[in-house]
């Protein structure tokens, strides 16, 4: 039997994916009320972070790092943790709740790819969000904010791209039991419970007791938030910034292949009603 | 009267045989409220591994506010969750079929749509609490003064989120804002309120008496040099902010336009 259209070409599939880019951004920017709502929810969690750290550093100021790193560490970790909050889940577990992503499926695209490039259009929004938080920042703690040398930002940069990736890999690893469950909330609150511990994005995970430490380093999580500003922050340099790079790229293939395996799985029993 | 509570449960009841029909939903939602509130005492495992207490409060003490505040939020989404619908049903013109109801508008949704999830911070609530509660020594009338406080933190919560469901009746969106900035307050009272500024401690403590039911009443039990009269701060807290949030439904519903879909 032959196929119903020709298949893509490289060039083409490129202006394919590029289009969807360009709609999904659109689309991102048409919700900005209820980005800016998530912001400012976000900004009143970290405040309570921060007057709890506060607090500590006033009992306790000899601890492994000043407070005024600790508040630059976490005004980072809530800039990086807001540039990669991605709507897939909540999408994703829509589309198989209402059986449209039978429509997706007979999209002449990479489901997981295609899923992937909304993920980035959600990044160049909520990043610019970010932006605005790091810019606030700046105004209090002035030049604390930058990192040490050029060299650190740049690998901070390719760090921050691969905890994107690793971000989106756990996303779409997580989302597949929506194919099982139907159940969006659940998938989402659970990945969000263990981001909030092993990802460092409320302490640096050098303050975990051992027994928790062990545990994030086991884990990608730590690689979306704490690997990223350690590097920015210059206390991961040299040796310990390639290898924490190079842990990152793992977990993104890691990650990605097995998404790919646990959805090949998952489509075997998807039913979608009729009607 | 009697007509009506029998006409609530029933509507309770029904809502809640509903939602036991997709278990898995059950199972997954009870999991994942317990890994939510896991992940808040891991925060406070780092914290307090470094520093041995908190504003004078010592781990056990705090982990009491934690399984109080676990306790209000599990008893209020499983009996008046529904509020949270409030802000789309305006948008979308739902709220039409509720209002020809000849029933109290408020008291009909706030209970007709119990969410699973609570079971889970429910039971947290519970066995954080009980287990501070036994670290802490506390004499026979804790274990019978705290649920009661419970229950007045739920009211309290609700409460507050009636009145943020309120004002989207003025403020027309889809999205819930408001509720979620409740709900962060909430959070925000797991820990001591001292450790916060003196007007965040009033807002806390006045506006939106979320310390009324667990700061205040775990202070006394503590010996933090609080009078004994505070015991009757937290049930009057709560009935006074339930009705002053009534008021501000019966304002809402002034306000309120349908679509005329």
């Amino acid at each position: 039997m032959r196929p119903l259209q020709p298949p893509l070409t490289l060039l083409s599939s490129f202006q394919s994916y590029a289009s969807y880019f360009v709609r999904c951004l659109k689309a991102s920017f048409a919700y900005r009320a209820a980005t800016i709502t998530n912001l400012l929810t976000a900004a009143v969690s970290y405040s309570i972070t921060i007057m709890i750290w506060r607090q500590v550093y006033s009992q306790n100021p000899n601890l492994l790092i000043s407070s005024d790193q600790m508040y630059v560490y976490l005004l980072l970790a809530g800039c990086v943790n807001y540039a990669m909050i991605m709507n897939i889940e909540f999408r994703i577990s829509q589309r198989i709740r209402n059986g449209l992503v039978a429509t997706d499926l007979l999209k002449p695209v990479d489901f997981q790819i295609a899923q992937g490039i909304q993920a980035i259009s959600d990044g160049f929004f909520n990043g610019s969000m970010g932006i605005m938080v790091f810019l606030c920042g700046f105004f209090v703690f002035g030049t604390r904010m930058l990192p040490p040398d050029f060299p650190c930002f740049c690998l901070f940069m390719i760090s921050f791209l691969l905890g994107f990736t690793v971000m989106y890999g756990v996303c779409f690893v997580f989302v597949q039991g929506a194919f099982y469950t139907y159940s969006g909330y659940g998938i989402m609150a659970s990945r969000n419970a263990l981001q909030l511990t092993f990802s460092g994005v409320s302490a640096p995970l050098a303050f975990y007791p051992p027994l928790l430490k062990t545990i994030a380093d086991w884990l990608p999580f730590k690689h979306i938030i704490y690997s990223p500003i350690s590097i920015y922050m210059g206390w991961a340099k040299n040796a310990d910034a390639y290898q924490l790079i190079l842990q990152q790229a793992c977990w993104a293939v890691f990650l990605f292949v097995l998404g790919k395996l646990i959805m090949k799985h998952a489509l075997k029993q998807l039913e979608v009603q009729g009607g | 009267m009697r007509e009506n509570i029998k006409l609530y449960l029933t509507a309770f009841n029904t809502a809640l045989q509903a939602k036991f029909e997709y278990r898995v939903d059950f199972f997954v939602g009870v999991l994942t409220s317990c890994m939510l509130q896991l992940s808040s005492l891991f925060f406070l495992w780092v914290v307090f591994h470094q520093t041995p207490s908190i504003n004078g409060w010592m781990p056990d003490q705090v982990i009491l506010l934690f399984g109080m505040t676990a306790a209000a939020l599990g008893l209020s989404e499983l009996f008046f969750n529904h509020i949270w619908f409030v802000p789309s049903y305006i948008v979308q013109g739902d709220l039409d079929r509720l209002l020809t109801y000849p029933v109290n508008s408020l008291y009909f949704l706030l209970i007709t749509r119990p969410e699973l999830h609570a079971f889970g911070n429910l039971a947290t609530g519970t066995l954080l609490t009980s287990y501070a509660l036994i670290h802490l020594n506390a004499p026979w009338y804790a274990w019978v003064f705290f649920p009661l406080f419970a229950v007045s933190g739920c009211l309290v919560y609700t409460a507050a989120l009636v009145i943020a469901a309120s004002l989207s009746f003025k403020f027309v969106g889809p999205t819930s804002i408001n509720l979620f900035v409740t709900n962060i307050l909430l959070n925000a009272t797991r820990y001591p309120l001292s450790i916060y500024p003196q007007v965040v401690q009033i807002v806390l403590l006045v506006l939106v008496p979320y310390g009324a039911f667990h700061y205040l009443p775990a202070s006394l039990l503590l010996g933090k040099e609080l009078n004994l009269w505070i015991i009757l701060v937290t049930p009057l807290a709560a009935l006074f902010f339930f009705w002053e949030a009534g008021w501000f439904w019966r304002w809402g519903l002034n306000q309120y336009e349908s679509t005329g879909s």
